[in-house]
């Protein structure tokens, strides 16, 4: 199997697209504007579209080719789109105020978890054979960060989002460590499925003008 | 002849979702999926008395796998997809009748119902875990709609919830399955080889350790969502409550034990791997603060199908925590405590759904005296409860029996102390409210309307019969293992030791 070198054009693409995807996971943390979480998940999924993309050149995989424009067309600009239309428009929703903890604090944490996924991942033996080894921790701390971003938002998009940035961390570290994974399209197509179910069931269900208006900001029927 | 066995369990169930096309009537459409679901349950039992010998089948390189542990769980699931269909075409029509329920939702309901159980029965007969991986997740989105199906505000709020956190958690076994991957790296093989079960299993050895491990943890935390182990139990009392009672029957009873049977694949992989110590260690964490978060909230009293669905986490719980004991035992008894819990737990639930229809509420306050009222539901909820709790002279007891004694092989005295306190605090909670449900003085006597649950006679007889069927096997089964069952349960074992 060829490997990609972290020297060779494509490693340094991979790299610098890897840091890009870690730097948009954090703007997206940092932010308080739904349509900034939109904006900057929808870069984060043109880059991921582009590392796919070389990835797949550099192997010459139809089936990546495949994933690269799934994700450039389905996760770049269908979700961002659709969001943007029948969420934040018809519910005329433009700041997030159902914050659990200060967007300084869930910096930090943030830092603080990217940090741990270098300690654990970078320092095993974990993609020690791959020249790819620098992107492993990145997408993990994606993962992390995704993860927290759902943890400290309470908002039904913002989970939604931070749903979707663990999503594009996993095919960061696919795409990195096990390219040759034979069902990476197929989980792609489904996990895009299971996006548009979310983004329907908001759509339907009302819950995001129902957070919008309350700023006591909290599903509080089925609490207990 | 396995084969097509297979390929029948997993298409028959679709038949009512076919039906749907042209009807949207709940009378025919139950009527059909009662029809397919006994002919499913005619089939899984075929399967599992074929594999029930030890014989396994291979086939599309690996794509399909058939061995003793995939038909003991299509048996289980079929069993529970055959009693929640019964009680599918009672409740329904009851639904429809009182306009509670529009054609469309009638008609959402089969096709949804038909392609959840297919999907769940087609995950026991993969052998390749990306495959296993795509039919979970897949199963997750055809419950989803059964959750929010009443498209009120709190249904549709406990679909959100349901579906975002099991997306998080099939997200996160897709890390892992991609990490238990790469640690096949280094084996020969094709790339279809290093996804599949058998193959990994008897290459276990030659996994990378420390990508093996974290895989392994990934994947409890992954399936776990599904299974709902705690910390991860979040969504399930939510979505077994909103849900129409014979769907919760059905999330509770057979979905639960599909992400269970995915972490029993995984841990024999990762025991080969690394020695059974790991994995033990993390079900048991995993297991013991399920079984203490599900006896805790089982002591408060609230919602009714909510109650039950914590006994499901506690229950989840005890499966983990006898797949932590490990051995020929524990596995024995892990696999027995799944089918005892599975009858079970769809008859509750089923009652329940009698209950919502009788007295319109989900409040273990408002439901007094069910016995006198409604004899056959009132015993089945005693017993049935009973059941759950592990009294004898259930199955449940026995399985319970059977963990304990494998906590005593493994020499964890201590855990096994710790276990059986749990179960007393979680017998008498449980107990308390239902007991009071049943026997409680009825509050029919000052002049409230009554309703009744089902007007028609055939109504009755679909809603009753899945509750004697389901106890009577819980009886048999505290006192008897059928010799073909334990063959079925020992190879199974055998399967993965």
């Amino acid at each position: 199997m060829e490997s990609l070198s972290a020297l060779s054009t494509e490693g340094v693409l991979l790299n610098l697209a890897a840091v890009v995807i870690l730097l948009c996971a954090f703007a997206c943390l940092g932010s308080k504007l739904f349509d900034r979480y939109i904006a900057y998940y929808g870069l984060q999924s043109l880059t991921l579209a582009f590392a796919v993309g070389v990835v797949a050149d550099q192997r010459s995989e139809p089936g990546l080719w495949a994933l690269a424009a799934i994700t450039l067309v389905i996760k770049g600009i269908a979700i961002p789109l659709a969001t943007r239309l029948f969420l934040l428009d018809r519910f005329d929703l433009s700041r997030d105020v159902a914050l659990s903890t200060g967007l300084s604090r869930s910096l930090v944490l943030g830092a603080a978890l990217t940090v741990f996924a270098y300690l654990t991942i970078g320092s095993g033996e974990i993609g020690v054979a791959l020249d790819t080894r620098a992107v492993v921790p990145i997408a993990v701390a994606v993962i992390l960060l995704g993860g927290l971003c759902m943890v400290v938002r309470r908002h039904t998009i913002a989970q939604l989002v931070g749903w979707l940035i663990i999503e594009n961390g996993a095919f960061l570290m696919a795409i990195a460590t096990v390219a040759t994974f034979p069902f990476i399209v197929e989980a792609g197509v489904f996990l895009d499925l299971v996006a548009a179910v979310l983004i329907m069931l908001t759509f339907v269900s009302g819950l995001a003008a129902r957070l919008a208006e309350a700023s006591a900001s909290e599903l509080r029927q089925l609490s207990e | 002849m396995t084969i097509a066995l297979a390929l029948a369990v997993v298409g028959l169930p679709l038949l009512p979702a076919l039906a749907a096309i042209f009807t949207a009537r709940a009378r025919p459409l139950g009527f059909i999926a009662v029809a397919a679901g006994l002919l499913t349950l005619a089939g899984a039992v075929a399967l599992a008395i074929h594999l029930a010998g030890g014989s396994r089948t291979h086939a599309l390189s690996g794509f399909v796998s058939l061995d003793a542990l995939s038909g003991f769980f299509v048996f289980t699931v079929a069993l529970v997809v055959a009693l929640a269909s019964f009680g599918s075409a009672a409740y329904l029509r009851t639904e429809e009748q009182r306009g509670e329920l529009s054609p469309l939702q009638v008609r959402l309901y089969f096709v949804f119902f038909a392609l959840f159980a297919s999907l769940m029965l087609a995950a026991f007969e993969t052998g390749n875990l990306g495959l296993l991986w795509v039919l979970i997740e897949a199963s997750t989105l055809a419950s989803c709609v059964l959750v929010g199906l009443e498209a009120k505000a709190v249904s549709l709020e406990a679909a959100w919830k349901y579906i975002i956190i099991s997306s998080f958690g099939v997200t996160i076994a897709l890390v892992g399955t991609l990490f238990l991957y790469y640690a096949a790296s280094g084996l020969t093989g094709s790339p279809t080889e290093h996804l599949t079960w058998s193959f990994l299993f008897a290459h276990g050895g030659g996994l990378q350790h420390n990508s093996l491990r974290l895989a392994f943890l990934l994947i409890v935390v992954g399936y776990g969502t599904k299974v709902g182990l705690a910390p991860m139990h979040t969504w399930l009392p939510d979505a077994h409550s909103e849900a129409p009672s014979p769907a919760s029957a059905m999330l509770s009873a057979a979905l639960l034990n599909t992400g269970m049977y995915a972490i029993i694949r995984f841990q024999a992989i990762a025991d080969v791997g690394l020695g059974s110590g790991f994995a033990s260690d993390v079900l048991l964490v995993f297991g013991f603060l399920s079984i203490t978060i599900g006896a805790l909230f089982i002591v408060l009293r609230g919602n009714f199908k909510r109650l039950f669905a914590y006994s499901s986490v506690e229950q989840m719980g005890i499966i983990a925590v006898a797949l932590g004991f490990g051995g020929p035992l524990g596995f024995y008894g892990a696999l027995l405590q799944t089918l005892c819990h599975a009858i079970a737990k769809a008859v509750l639930f089923l009652t329940s759904g009698d209950l919502v229809l009788r007295f319109r509420t989900r409040l273990v306050d408002e439901v007094r005296g069910v016995i006198g009222l409604m004899p056959l539901t009132g015993a089945a909820l005693l017993l049935g409860a009973l059941a759950v709790a592990g009294s004898p002279p259930f199955g449940l007891f026995l399985s319970e029996l059977t963990i304990v004694r494998a906590g005593f092989a493994s020499s964890n005295a201590v855990l096994v102390g710790l276990l059986l306190v749990l179960l007393v605090v979680a017998f008498i909670a449980l107990m308390r409210s239902c007991a009071a449900m049943a026997l409680g003085v009825s509050t029919d006597a000052d002049g409230s309307e009554v309703t009744v649950a089902y007007a028609e006679r055939s109504g009755r007889l679909l809603a009753g019969a899945p509750l004697v069927v389901g106890l009577a096997a819980l009886l048999v089964l505290g006192v008897w293992i059928p010799g073909v069952l334990d063959r079925l349960i020992t190879h199974a074992v055998g399967v993965i030791t």
